[in-house]
Formats: C-alpha cells, sequence, structure tokens
C-alpha cells in the first residue's frame, strides 16, 4: 500500500495532466466527453468509498443511499426553483446526504465487517425504497426527476454556463480534481494514517488511545459526502436524476469498479471506472450485445483472485518496492537527540518508601456466569516501581491485565489510577491517561512500516483520543518525528524504522510491540509476557530494555521466565486460581512453599 | 377491523414461503458458520437449481427427476466452485471473500442469460400436485402445500445429517471451532467442501421445488439472496435452528405485513433486519 | 457586449446582415457624433464603431439562427454529413424486460433493412422512399439500456454524440420513454418510444422532439371496456391487481374509468412492488374480496407470476381474466392454459394479417428473416420507423423543426401494419387502433402461435382522450 507511491506533487500533477489532455487523445478511442464527465463522476464517487474501504477497512454496499440522497436533495431543490443556483444545490445534496450519513453511521458503525456489510445493504434497500414510494411526491418515484438545470456563473455581468458537453466536462474535471487533493491531504493527515490502523488493527488502534469510533463516523460522513457530490452532479449532467442511483446495483457497481481499479489508492475508482464504462460500451459495440456483463464479471472475479490490489496495486508491485519518498514520511529528527518522552525523571534516586500509588485495584473481580476468573485483588503499585506477576496457567493474569487496561470491565470493585476511578472507562480512555498495555501476542499494523506503526501511537498521545486534522500534513504534527525517533532508539530498531512488519524477525516484532505501547508516552507500561517466544540472547537483551524504560516509568511485567523476572522486579504479586495467593520481594516469593505448592499443584512436605 | 379468516390464511401462507427461505437460508448459514465465507453467490445457485431442473423436465417431462438432478448438479457444481476458488480465500480478509463470492454471483447469472436468454421458463407442477385444495378457512394451491411438505422434508435430513451423522457432528464442530477439528486431525478440507455443496445443494434443490411457483429468470435470484441475508441475521449467523426460525419470522412479516400495506412487505423485512443488527448482531440463536 | 451590440443591432435592422459582415465603413455616417481627428487618421466613433464592427462578426454565430438564412442552419445532429444516417436503438437487452427489448430491436432492424432495400412494405407507409432516407443509407447501432433510466440516457447521448445519430428510437419501461423524452428536448435530437404504456408520456412529460407510436393505458381501457360489457356484462364486480408505481396508477385510473362509467364496480385494488416474486398474499386478498373479474395490470415478469399463481390459488375457477396492457411473450411464459378466455389489449398481433394486408406482409417477411413471429413490440418498431421515414422524405431534410412539422401536418395514412393511422399534434400521439383479443382454450389452435381469437380491432379516433387531458405541454422545436 505504501510501496511504490508517488511522492509529493506527483500525482496530483499527473492526474492535471490526463484530466487536460484526456479530451484530446481519448475521443480516438471513442470516449466523449459525456462518458468521460461520467467517468469523472463515479471516480468522485470513488474517493469517498476508497476512503472509507481501501484506506479504514470499512466494505459498505450501501453507498447509493447517499449517492442517491444527495442527488434527489440537489435535484429536488432545483427542478421545484427552490434554489436558482445549480452550485448551491449541490452544495446542499452534498451537506444533506452528509447529515444523513451521520444518522446511519450512528447505527451502522455499531457493527464491523459482514455485520456492516449486511447493514449497509438493508439501509440502502430502505432508502430505495422510500425514495420509490413514500416521497414519491418529491423525488418522482419510478420515474425520477427530469429538466435539472445545468449550472451557469453569474459574477458581475460575466455569464458562463455550463450547457456544452465539453464545458461540462471540464467543470467535473475540476470538481474531481479539487476533490483528489482533499482526499489526499486527508491520506497523508494524522486523521488519515489513524484510518489505516484501524484497518489494520482496529482493537490496537483502540488500545493506543484513538477513539476509532469517531474516527469510522468521521470517514463514513466523508464518504457520504463524495457520494452525495457525485449523486448531484450525476443529475446535473444528463438534466435528468434517475431513480436508479438507489439501487444495490449502484452499490455494488462502485465496488466492483473501486476493486478493479485498486482499493486504497485513491486513483484506482477512477481507473475502475474508465475500464468499466468503457468497456461496457465498446464490448457491446463489438457485437457482444448482453454478454458485455459476463465478461466484466469474469474480470472482476479473475482480479480478485489474482491482482487483489487491482490495477493500480498491480503497477505498483510491478514497479518494485520502490522505497517510500521522504515528502510522504516524518521528516528525521535532526539536532538535539534529547529524548523528549515526556517522562517523568529519574526514580532509582526516591526511596520506595515515598512514591506514590500510581495504579490500583481494590476487591476487583470478573465472573462470566458461573466462571470466577478474578475475585477479591487488592492489588497497588507506586510510581517508579518494577511490579512481576507470576502465577500457573489460567490463574486470572490476562484477565486481570485486561481489566486494568479497560479491555473488559470488571464485576466488583474498582481500579485506580492516579488517585483516580476509572472502573470501567474503556481501554482508550485508559491509554490516553496514561496506561498502556504491551501484547503477549504481537498486535501490530501489519501492513504499516517500523516508523508508521510508531507514529500511531505518538499520534495519540499528541492529539488525543480524536481530533478532526483532516487537512494537516502528518509532518506538521510537532514533535512527532522527534518522539518517534525517540522510541525507534529505545526498542533498538532506529535502523529497521522503513522496513514493514512482515520483514521483521520475531525478535524485531517484539521489540516494536514494546515500543508501541512506549509510543504512547504511558506513565505505566503493563507488558503481557514480553519474553514469549525469545531466544537467551533476546531475552537479555529485552531484560536490560524493560531495566532501562522502568528508570522513568512504572512496569507492571507478567512473566513466566522466573530468572528474567526475578531478575529485574522489585515486587512479585503471585495469582492463584483467580485471586492473589502471595505477594512480596522475588526473594520473599522464590522461598515461599505456597507458591510452590500452586504451581506443583500441591507437594506436601511430609 | 381485522378480517379473521385473511389473517389467519395469510398467518399459514407466510409459514410456507418461510419454510422456503428457512431451507436455501439453512444452506448460507452452515456455509458461513463452518467456513466463514458468506457466499454471495447463493442466490445465483438458487436460480442455477431452478434452470438445472428445467433442463432435465425438458428432456424427461418428469418432475421427480428434475428434482433430483437439479440439486444434485448444484451440489457438484458447488464442489467445485468450493476445491477450484472458494479454498483459496480461508486466509484472506472477510472482504475478499466477500467480493469474490459476489462476483462469481454475477458470472453465473450472466452465463445463465447467455446460455438460455431472458426469458422466463416453464416448469409445470406435476399432474399428482396440480389444482387447489380446501383448508375450511382458506384455499389453497396444492402445488405450494406439497412444495411445504419436501421443503419439511429436506429441512429434516438436513436436520438428520447435521445431528445424527458423523459427518454431521464434524461440521458442527466445524461451526464452533474449525482450527480446533483441523487439529484433532479430521479432514478439514474435505468437509469444508462438503459442507459448501451441501449448502449449494440446499440452496438448489429450493429453486428447482420453487420453479413451478415462481417462473425462473436468470435473475430470479437476486431478491432472494438478500431476504436470504435478512434470514440468517435474525436468526443467527452459523446458526441451523435459527436459519428455520429465521425463514419462518421473516416469512410471516411478509405475509403480515401485506395484509396491511403491500408496498412495505419487503422493507419491513430490512427495517427488522437493521434493528436486529444493531441491538443484538448474533441474532436469535447464533453465537459469533 | 455593452452599448456596442445595441448600436450593432441596429445598424442590422436598418441596413440588413452585410453591415455587420461590413463592420464599421457603413455606418460612418451618423451625424450625432463630433468628428474629431488624431494624428493616424482614426476618428474616435470609426475607433469604437470598427470595434463594434469586430465584434459585431464575432457575434455572427451566435445570432445565427435568428436569422432567415436559405439554408437551415445546424440544429442537433443537423445537417447530415456523409451518405449514411444513423439511427440509435436503444433497448434493454439484460434484465427483466430483455425479450421485448430484443424484439423491438428486431423490428427496428427489420425496417431499416427495408428502407435500405426499398422494400415494397415500408414504401407502402413511406410513399416517398426509394433507397434509405433522402437517399442516405440508414446505418444503425445498439446499446443495452438494462430498463435503467440513467443507462439510457447515457447510451442516448452516446448515439447522439459519437454517432451523430438522427433519431434515437426504443424503450419498454415508461420511465426510460420520459427520461428520454427530455433528453431529447434538449439535445434537439428526435426520439422515438417502443414501448410504453403510461399516459404520462405524451401527457405531462411530452415533449416537442419525441412521438409515440403505441397504445397506452387510456386507450387500452377505452377500447377494452366496450368489449368487456358486450361479452361479460355491465354488473361485474373487478378485483385489480395493480403495480405500485406511475405506469400501474395510470393504467387502473383509466380502466376503473371507463368501467365503472358502465356499470362495473371495483372490488379491491391490490397493490404489489414492482418486481414482486409472491402473490400469494394479494391472490388470497382477491380471494376473498368476491370478485367476479380479474384485472392484472402488471408487466413482464410481473404480469407472467402473477397471472401463474393466481391460477394456482384457483382464482380462475370463478373469475375471467382481463389484461388491458399485456406485455409481449406473455403466453410464451405462461402457457396457454392459463390465457384461455382471457380478454387483452395489444398493440399488435399476427393475426389481424386476415383483415390487414400490410400486417401479414410484415408477420411474413418478419418469420422469414427471424424464424419466429413477432410480438407487438416489434412492430412498434418497425411502425417508427417507417413513419419516421415518411416525415422526413415529405420534410425533405433532416432539420427537425421541418421533420417534426412533416409529423404534425396531421396527414392520414391510409394503410400502415395496424390500418388506417394518423398523427396528432397537439400531444404526439399516434392515433391508432387497438387489438383486443380473446384466448383461445389450447383445444381450439389451429398451429402453435394461433394463441388468440381477435375480437375487435377499435379504431383510434374514439378511443383518446383530449391533448391537453393529461397535461400535455409540448416545448419548442428550435
Amino acid at each position: 500500500m505504501i510501496t511504490g507511491r508517488l511522492s509529493g506533487w506527483a500525482a496530483p500533477v499527473i492526474l492535471a495532466i490526463i484530466l487536460i489532455v484526456g479530451p484530446f487523445v481519448l475521443p480516438l478511442i471513442g470516449a466523449n466527453a459525456d462518458m468521460m464527465s461520467r467517468i469523472l463522476i463515479w471516480g468522485l464517487f470513488g474517493l469517498g468509498f476508497d476512503l472509507l474501504f481501501g484506506y479504514t477497512g470499512l466494505l459498505s454496499f450501501g453507498q447509493s443511499a447517499f449517492y442517491g440522497t444527495g442527488g434527489f436533495i440537489a435535484a429536488y431543490l432545483l427542478v421545484s426553483h427552490r434554489i436558482g443556483d445549480v452550485f448551491l444545490g449541490l452544495a446542499m445534496g452534498t451537506v444533506g446526504a452528509a447529515i444523513v450519513a451521520f444518522l446511519v453511521g450512528l447505527l451502522a458503525l455499531r457493527r464491523t465487517g459482514i455485520y456492516f456489510a449486511m447493514i449497509t445493504v438493508a439501509f440502502a434497500e430502505m432508502f430505495f425504497f422510500v425514495e420509490n414510494s413514500p416521497l414519491s411526491a418529491w423525488t418522482g418515484g419510478e420515474n425520477g426527476l427530469p429538466n435539472v438545470p445545468k449550472p451557469a456563473i453569474h459574477i458581475g455581468g460575466f455569464d458562463y454556463a455550463f450547457d456544452t458537453d465539453w464545458r461540462m466536462y471540464g467543470l467535473i474535471a475540476v470538481l474531481f480534481f479539487l476533490g483528489f487533493l482533499v482526499a489526499r491531504r486527508i491520506v497523508n493527515s494524522p486523521f488519515g494514517h489513524i484510518l489505516t490502523a484501524i484497518r489494520d488493527n482496529p482493537a490496537r488502534a483502540s488500545a493506543v488511545g484513538h477513539a476509532i469510533s469517531r474516527y469510522k463516523l468521521a470517514v463514513f460522513v466523508i464518504a457520504a459526502a463524495y457520494a452525495g457530490l457525485a449523486g448531484g452532479l450525476s443529475g446535473v449532467i444528463q438534466s435528468y436524476m434517475a431513480p436508479d442511483a438507489f439501487t444495490f446495483d449502484t452499490s455494488g457497481q462502485l465496488v466492483m469498479q473501486t476493486i478493479i481499479g485498486g482499493a486504497g489508492t485513491l486513483y484506482g475508482p477512477l481507473i475502475g471506472a474508465a475500464i468499466w464504462l468503457y468497456l461496457r460500451s465498446a464490448l457491446q459495440i463489438a457485437g457482444l450485445g448482453p454478454a458485455w456483463k459476463l465478461v466484466l464479471g469474469l474480470v472482476f472475479v479473475l482480479l480478485i483472485v489474482f491482482l487483489r490490489r487491482g490495477i493500480v496495486g498491480g503497477v505498483r508491485d510491478l514497479f518494485g518496492r520502490m522505497r517510500r519518498t521522504p515528502a510522504d514520511e516524518i521528516a528525521p529528527v535532526t539536532g538535539s537527540a534529547a529524548p523528549v518522552l515526556h517522562v517523568v525523571e529519574d526514580h532509582t534516586a526516591t526511596p520506595r518508601g515515598a512514591r506514590p500509588v500510581v495504579l490500583e485495584a481494590r476487591g476487583l473481580g470478573k465472573r462470566y456466569g458461573g466462571i470466577v476468573a478474578n475475585a477479591d485483588i487488592d492489588f497497588a503499585v507506586k510510581e517508579g516501581e518494577i511490579r512481576g506477576i507470576i502465577g500457573p496457567n489460567g490463574a486470572g493474569k490476562s484477565t486481570f491485565f485486561k481489566m486494568l487496561t479497560g479491555e473488559i470491565g470488571p464485576t466488583a470493585g474498582r481500579i485506580l489510577l492516579f488517585g483516580g476511578d476509572i472502573t470501567g472507562r474503556g481501554v482508550t480512555a485508559t491509554s490516553q491517561m496514561g496506561l498502556s498495555k504491551s501484547y503477549q501476542i504481537n498486535q501490530l499494523f501489519p501492513k504499516l512500516t517500523v516508523r508508521q506503526n510508531l507514529n500511531i501511537a505518538a499520534l495519540a498521545r499528541t492529539r488525543g483520543m480524536f481530533r478532526l486534522d483532516l487537512m494537516r500534513h502528518v509532518n506538521q504534527v510537532p514533535e512527532l518525528g522527534n518522539d518517534v525517533a525517540e522510541t525507534l532508539r529505545l526498542v533498538g530498531l532506529t535502523d529497521k524504522a522503513d522496513a514493514l512488519v512482515s520483514e521483521l524477525t520475531y525478535g524485531e516484532k517484539r521489540r516494536l510491540e514494546i515500543g508501541l505501547a512506549l509510543g504512547t508516552g504511558p506513565r505505566i507500561l503493563l507488558l503481557d509476557e514480553p519474553l514469549a517466544g525469545m531466544s537467551p540472547q533476546e531475552r537479555a537483551d529485552t531484560v536490560k530494555l524493560l531495566k532501562q524504560i522502568g528508570r522513568t516509568r512504572t512496569l507492571v511485567v507478567v512473566e513466566h521466565d522466573m530468572d528474567a523476572l526475578f531478575g529485574m522486579a522489585d515486587r512479585i504479586t503471585v495469582f492463584n486460581e483467580g485471586r492473589v495467593l502471595v505477594e512480596g520481594t522475588p526473594g520473599e516469593i522464590q522461598g515461599n512453599a505456597r507458591v510452590q505448592e500452586a504451581y506443583l499443584g500441591g507437594v506436601h512436605v511430609a | 377491523m381485522l378480517n379473521w379468516a385473511n389473517f389467519v390464511s395469510q398467518l399459514f401462507n407466510g409459514l410456507v414461503s418461510g419454510a422456503l427461505l428457512a431451507l436455501i437460508s439453512a444452506g448460507l448459514t452452515i456455509i458461513y458458520g463452518t467456513l466463514g465465507v458468506l457466499n454471495l453467490a447463493h442466490g445465483a445457485l438458487f436460480m442455477l437449481g431452478g434452470y438445472a431442473g428445467f433442463v432435465a423436465y425438458q428432456e424427461t417431462g418428469s418432475f421427480i427427476v428434475a428434482v433430483v438432478v437439479g440439486a444434485l448438479f448444484v451440489g457438484v457444481v458447488g464442489i467445485v466452485l468450493e476445491r477450484v476458488l472458494i479454498r483459496h480465500f480461508y486466509d484472506r480478509p472477510d472482504e475478499d471473500q466477500i467480493l469474490v463470492t459476489f462476483g462469481l454471483g454475477i458470472v453465473l447469472v450472466e452465463l445463465v442469460r447467455v446460455g438460455f436468454g431472458s426469458l422466463a421458463q416453464m416448469v409445470p407442477a406435476p399432474e399428482w400436485a396440480a389444482g387447489i385444495t380446501r383448508l375450511g378457512f382458506t384455499i389453497y394451491p396444492t402445488y405450494r402445500l406439497v412444495a411445504f411438505g419436501i421443503v419439511a422434508v429436506a429441512l429434516l435430513g438436513l436436520y438428520l445429517l447435521l445431528y445424527r451423522t458423523r459427518l454431521g457432528l464434524t461440521v458442527r464442530a466445524g461451526i464452533e471451532d474449525a482450527t480446533m477439528v483441523d487439529a484433532l486431525g479430521i479432514n478439514i478440507q474435505r468437509t469444508f467442501m462438503i459442507v459448501f455443496g451441501i449448502g449449494a445443494m440446499a440452496a438448489g434443490f429450493a429453486g428447482i421445488v420453487n420453479a413451478p411457483i415462481i417462473s425462473i429468470t436468470p435473475n430470479v435470484g437476486d431478491d432472494i439472496l438478500i431476504e436470504c441475508f435478512v434470514v440468517v441475521v435474525i436468526g443467527g449467523v452459523g446458526s441451523f435452528p435459527g436459519a428455520i426460525v429465521g425463514g419462518l419470522i421473516a416469512g410471516e412479516i411478509m405475509s403480515l405485513t401485506s395484509m396491511f400495506n403491500p408496498a412495505y412487505s419487503a422493507v419491513m423485512l430490512f427495517a427488522v433486519m437493521a434493528l436486529v443488527l444493531v441491538v443484538r448482531p448474533q441474532g436469535l440463536f447464533g453465537t459469533r | 457586449m455593452g452599448r456596442f451590440s445595441a448600436r450593432e443591432k441596429e445598424n442590422q435592422d436598418r441596413t440588413g446582415a452585410t453591415a455587420i459582415a461590413r463592420g464599421a465603413n457603413h455606418v460612418e455616417r451618423k451625424p450625432n457624433m463630433t468628428d474629431r481627428k488624431n494624428e493616424t487618421g482614426v476618428t474616435r466613433r470609426s475607433a469604437l464603431l470598427s470595434g463594434a464592427g469586430l465584434i459585431g462578426a464575432a457575434a455572427i454565430p451566435a445570432l445565427m439562427p435568428r436569422l432567415a438564412f436559405a439554408d437551415d442552419p445546424a440544429l442537433g445532429n443537423y445537417p447530415v454529413t456523409g451518405d449514411s444516417v444513423f439511427v440509435g436503438i436503444n433497448v434493454p437487452l439484460t434484465g427483466t424486460y430483455a425479450n421485448a427489448g430484443a424484439d423491438e430491436q428486431k423490428g427496428i432492424e427489420l425496417a431499416i433493412e427495408h428502407l435500405n432495400n426499398g422494400d415494397d412494405l415500408i414504401k407502402a407507409i413511406s410513399s416517398k422512399t426509394t433507397k434509405g432516407v433522402l437517399g442516405k443509407t440508414v446505418v444503425s447501432g445498439v446499446a443495452d439500456e438494462q430498463a435503467k433510466a440513467d443507462v439510457a440516457v447515457q447510451n442516448a447521448t452516446q448515439f447522439i454524440t459519437n454517432n451523430k445519430a438522427q433519431v434515437v428510437i426504443g424503450s419498454v419501461s415508461s420511465a426510460t420513454a420520459v427520461a428520454l423524452n427530455h433528453l431529447a428536448q434538449d439535445k434537439k435530437v428526435l426520439y422515438l418510444p417502443g414501448i410504453s404504456g403510461s399516459n404520462d408520456t405524451t401527457g405531462k412529460d411530452c415533449t416537442r422532439y419525441s412521438f409515440r407510436e403505441c397504445f397506452y393505458a387510456y386507450s387500452a381501457s377505452a377500447a377494452l371496456a366496450p368489449v368487456l360489457f358486450k361479452e361479460l356484462g355491465k354488473t361485474r364486480k373487478a378485483a385489480y391487481l395493480t403495480p405500485d408505481y406511475t405506469y400501474g396508477h395510470t393504467v387502473f385510473d383509466s380502466m376503473t374509468k371507463f368501467t365503472e362509467a358502465g356499470g362495473w364496480t371495483t372490488a379491491t385494488n391490490q397493490l404489489f412492488p414492482l418486481g414482486a416474486t409472491d402473490y400469494s398474499a394479494y391472490a388470497l386478498n382477491i380471494a376473498n374480496s368476491g370478485a367476479d373479474t380479474l384485472v392484472v395490470i402488471g408487466f413482464g415478469n410481473d404480469a407472467v407470476n402473477s397471472i401463474k399463481q393466481a391460477k394456482q390459488f384457483g382464482l380462475f375457477d370463478k373469475m375471467t381474466l382481463v389484461v388491458p396492457y399485456m406485455s409481449p411473450f406473455l403466453v410464451q411464459q405462461v402457457g396457454q392454459d392459463l390465457v384461455a378466455g382471457v380478454y387483452a389489449g395489444l398493440d399488435f398481433y399476427w393475426g389481424i394479417g386476415d383483415k390487414f394486408p400490410l400486417a401479414k406482409q410484415f408477420v411474413d417477411k418478419f418469420e422469414a428473416k427471424y424464424g419466429a413471429k413477432p410480438e407487438w413490440g416489434a412492430e412498434a418498431g418497425y411502425m417508427q420507423i417507417a413513419l419516421w421515414a415518411d416525415a422526413v422524405e415529405t420534410a425533405g431534410t433532416f432539420y427537425p423543426p421541418k421533420v417534426i412539422a412533416a409529423y404534425e401536418s396531421g396527414k392520414k395514412y391510409a394503410d400502415s401494419l395496424v390500418g388506417p393511422v394518423q398523427w396528432r399534434a397537439a400531444d404526439h400521439q399516434l392515433i391508432r387502433p387497438v387489438i383486443v383479443v380473446k384466448g383461445k382454450k389450447p383445444g381450439d389452435m389451429k398451429s402453435k402461435d394461433d394463441y388468440y381469437e381477435v375480437v375487435d380491432i377499435v379504431p383510434g379516433d374514439g378511443i383518446m382522450q383530449a391533448p391537453d387531458a393529461f397535461g400535455c405541454k409540448l416545448g419548442d422545436a428550435m
């Protein structure tokens, strides 16, 4: 997805050239102004859809609802002469579609994956029905709305009407170009980066502190706005708003075009639309008659099987894994190498007794029906402490951790963070307050590079849970480059910064996993079996890393590697059968008979 | 003021159309439950069953043969599709599976259109099942009752297969945890293939049984597919009992709504579907 | 352009076209401007006026259509260059109406072939035809509109822009016909619907550039009602099975208007959504309504399914079936059993060849070329092409306003595929008969296509509404 991307200004310039040159070249192969305008309209529709699906991973089969809504609002206002200016009508259609999408999204986005896809189908069908029946007095029912006026500009004495095919093409080309620039800006913004994180690993994106439901709603609304504008233009270009805008076919065609062209590329939908519309016409002229749809269907299936990333994706792969150009990347840190990870100062100087309790559980418990996973847990960690947690399998350690981070809610008890009650606040809020976790099984963003993974974490810290910074380039986020560079340095991945996750060794991935948790700038870091699956050397390195991190942070570490853990922890808590068995220094625990019994299943010394 | 005779007839009618939906949806749901693939080509398989049966009927003049051929043909098509195409998508993201079956559905429909044209084809009900039956409160086409009976038997057969055979046990286990079944040394690949075949066969069987009621055209499966979604959502994705209950509920919703305002009967389904998805996405019986 | 254009217009009015062409020189003699020569010998006035002349010259193209030049100005795709003229065939080839669309295409293509060969059949309608149209060969292209209005509009636009079509023809759904009516008016290219049953196509959605040949809801109902009264009596109770969209509503309105005027009552109106496949609910309601006549308004697959299921619910045991607007290929898809005894309205039936020799010729030639008898979509397509050719030949030009004037001239055609016909200028609807048929019992069929007995061929004059009854306001020709 990132490989082979055109740098900075290259893509818009190439697009502008294509749009300008197209009218002279394409008619030679039989495309006319009307077809090119329609291709651009589908391309515009697809820009929004690509943001939704290609970049955020939300496959919606219901975009026709917003395409139609925007189109009919614009057409109705213009045809009934409530609004005179076509541009104003289009704008109102776009806004209308966005508002409707906001409401639909509140319901639809509660689910993901196939459920989300199915909800979008249900809503699209309902919208179609509403257009056809109850609202047919305004929408014209199955006849649609004819006589939609063409746009015109009246400024001072200057009158310009877009009443020829070529003028319409020019207008739509300009609108598409602007839409493309905006979409591109969104993609390059911090907002856009978080969208890709949501696509790759929504749970982790949420866990590092992003309110993913708000991001999803925002991109859903944006996609609908693009759809609404495209719908309005479709009515204007043919002076007729067709009810077919609302059919499932429209949504399906959009999906197919985007896949054919390549999702996650922004110009994929445009290319897909060009191929679809051109071939549909050319195949019929060639005499295939009704078999045109069969051919296109086969092309679609073949592409999904063999060239999943579509034409554009295939072209990019063909040009090899070109390294990302600097313009798309976070500018690497220059100058001072002062660690700026916003941590408190070194704790080892302060006496233990004087440090405040930063993380506490009181009477914490979790039951699942009749199964008790945790019960009566009292747990307190002081600032700067390295606390180890051990216990046999099934002792409830993971469940306990999940409650601390807010991934699951307890059925009894409270959790206090820095003295404040955070019980049930959820993982995102907890992360934003300074508590983060590194997972036992790597939860990375697999399609991004190491640097980009860390960006996601860092962006949560600097921008909070949610920020609609669509137009800002990610390079403009202050301190982002420095923060990430520092984290890279800490986990020893500086020279792998631009490698894809898939290219890392397991040990490097584990380090990245820790880096992700670190990247949010937490004051308390929970680590769930950080050494799992590592070689002895890697373990030693990681222990060193953890000790270093522990100098400026509070750590709570679950581990099965007792030697390593006992070597770095200040205190150890032992879990057994869902409860805290005993707590003490490593020395005290090592000799504790009850601990031995718990692990070995009750060996009685005679 | 409610017309009771009408109401009861519609109630009964919903049962009958619901049973058919239940059968088709059962196929869809066990495919999703076991393989994790949302088969958007399911409507096309339904249509294919109708056409295969139609061809068999043209050749032999026997309705029974048509039903058997229709079901078996689509079952085989299902197995072939799984082996050749679907198998390669298990490890790919959900969206890819949805997309490839979506494309497959289109290809199958258009192939049939190229082969048979767009004219609706007729498969008449067999002599012994034609005509009207008086049921006390209403008259009802005999063939629909027969079809209800056939579908009920098919559902029973499917139930027995799933709950009383080793294969069925494997399938149900696979619905819960396919990885585990694989780890236990059972040939999960073969199971998947058979499951897809069975699910397809259910759709194809429904297609030919339904042919005397609805004329078969290349696009006859389009609406059926969407109705199946609704059923599967209401009943719970991956649940066989859910498909049955969901099918009956969907049939009743459509029938009863048409008593009050026929135009709303389809959209009522979608409204209920959206409601279920938002409030309780796992449906009545589902676990995922 | 400010005051220069005003002055220019003044001069134009006074001195005619040539003044503009020659610009400033001829208008120097205006007395009311003071001459003040500068070094170059150009007066301010002359400078202003020559500027006006230049602008005026540049304005010629914009002003041209308003001037009465000897040759017709360019409009739409006129003038026609080259020695061929293009006809765009825009019909559904996939989707629910595909078979009717394919049939239309065949009729149109047969007509075009006949034009190019100078066949007798088409000359019987278009008397001035020799070969082609105005000596130009007729070429055509086909596009699949999938019964979707915006695809239809897109196809038509391509025909108009890419192929310079002089006429676009074809439709099966009224929604597409209406959309194309408006496109035709916009682009100034003629459009001829094929099948379009809604009253609105020559009603509120009529346009100057569109002409409808086929029968429609009002004329079908008006023709059918007297036959129904005669055959079935005046005290029937009718149940209606109506698709819930404009076409359905117009047929229902027209049918009830005429039948109730004669004494029928409407027992129930079952509205179903377009494309419904399960009619059991409606059939049950109808069965319980006490009706003795079932009027099926659905078109295409809707008609096929509703009639099949009505039969399955035993409705025909006690009801007579009436199909006011029968879609092509219905009987082939439901079987003769189900149409036995049905009263239906058709645009054309091959059986009228007994009465109309041209119809017989058409059926024979169609069958010779395509191996099957034509349905009424084919006849509609053929008629539209023939009548268009005649209008163009009469006008002597392809210039749309003159062709339209030829259409609107009120010429009576003594004979055609459906006997005498005439265009009605006020709403561009062809005044033509409706064929009322009754379905034969399978045992009475003399051949495999002998589906119907022709009960009446109702002439067009008496079965049409007042031209403005449905709100038709034709636009301008220019």
